[in-house]
């Protein structure tokens, strides 16, 4: 009876802290997306969809479509993974030293082999940050990174 | 002071006797009329009694369990320097583990669920932070950079100007 008693302690233990383990990992979202103004644009990308009016008001162009992207579920914090499109990649690494705040990243978007531009951030759940790139024939490069 | 319908029914039980039975007989205004009442109503007693028995208690033995159980226990409370004296009941070491699991267990829900309280699961309270960016002077002499956090759209944007611009090709997958 006892030893059964603190077997299903120890289980529920287990899940107690287990669940609060599992939901701490997160998922970001980074995206290279081209921004330009068609008179019939695409149906933007779902991972794009929440965002699609402000990326209207800010950037006035009516079609985004996303030419490279990667979905990076962090484990421990302090990764790093490469979205791509064929001539730019926006590599992002994310470091140790995390917190409510949210996670630090330094990005690096590179055309070809040329280092463009690199930032370092504090990339909050939810809260996602947008870079305006260079232009690109009639439209314009962005990047955008999100934790989901 | 018995009221006259107390009387009545000590009357009709038999139960009034001498000064106080002649008074009450005296005080009926019919008194022949009483009395058919009370044959009558002797008689719905009888009847009663005969075929409206009262009905077996098929609990017998808990029902005076129960009984004697709370007797006791009121005896106890009436008497505290009794209770006191009296060997302290403890709870078996199962039912102390579970209860104090439960406890801990309710405790840590609590505790996450204040650390979890705000900002919502799924967005942070805090904007996102751009710390510092830079260009490469050499290939983008012209850049310039400026920072917006929007509270009202809740997104933070970094705003490069003068990056060399790439011909149409350059937004192939």
């Amino acid at each position: 009876m006892l030893r059964r008693s603190v077997l299903l302690l120890a289980l529920g233990w287990a899940l107690i802290f287990g669940g609060v383990e599992a939901r701490g990992t997160e998922t970001v979202w980074s995206g290279l997306v081209i921004a330009n103004n068609t008179a019939k644009p695409d149906p933007v990308s779902p991972d794009l969809t929440y965002l699609e009016e402000t990326l209207k008001d800010w950037f006035g162009y009516n079609q985004f479509k996303v030419i490279g992207q990667s979905r990076k579920v962090l484990v421990t914090g302090a990764e790093d993974w490469l979205a791509q499109s064929k001539y730019f990649s926006l590599h992002v690494d994310s470091k140790e030293g995390n917190d409510k705040t949210g996670y630090r990243v330094n990005l690096k978007l590179f055309q070809e082999r040329n280092l463009l531009l690199e930032l370092d951030a504090k990339l909050s759940k939810g809260r996602p940050i947008i870079v305006k790139g260079p232009q690109v024939g009639d439209g314009q490069l962005l990047l955008l990174l999100v934790v989901q | 002071m018995k009221t006259f319908e107390e009387k009545w029914t000590a009357w009709i039980d038999g139960e009034l006797t001498g000064a106080e039975l002649a008074e009450f007989e005296a005080s009926l205004p019919d008194r022949a009329a009483a009395e058919a009442e009370k044959r009558g109503a002797l008689k719905l007693q009888s009847f009663l009694k005969e075929y409206l028995p009262c009905p077996a208690m098929g609990n017998e033995e808990f029902f005076h369990h129960q009984l004697r159980e709370r007797i006791a226990a009121e005896t106890h409370v009436d008497d505290p320097a009794e209770s006191d004296a009296g060997s302290p009941v403890w709870w078996p070491l199962g039912r102390l583990i579970w209860v104090g699991a439960t406890a801990l267990a309710i405790f840590a829900v609590c505790t996450i669920f204040v650390m979890r309280e705000a900002p919502t699961a799924d967005q942070s309270q805090y904007l996102s932070q751009i710390l510092n960016a830079r260009v490469d002077p050499v290939v983008n002499p012209n850049a310039t950079i400026t920072k917006f956090e929007s509270k009202e759209d809740k997104v933070t944007i970094l705003w490069v100007e003068g990056l060399q611009s790439l011909p149409s090709e350059f937004a192939a997958k």
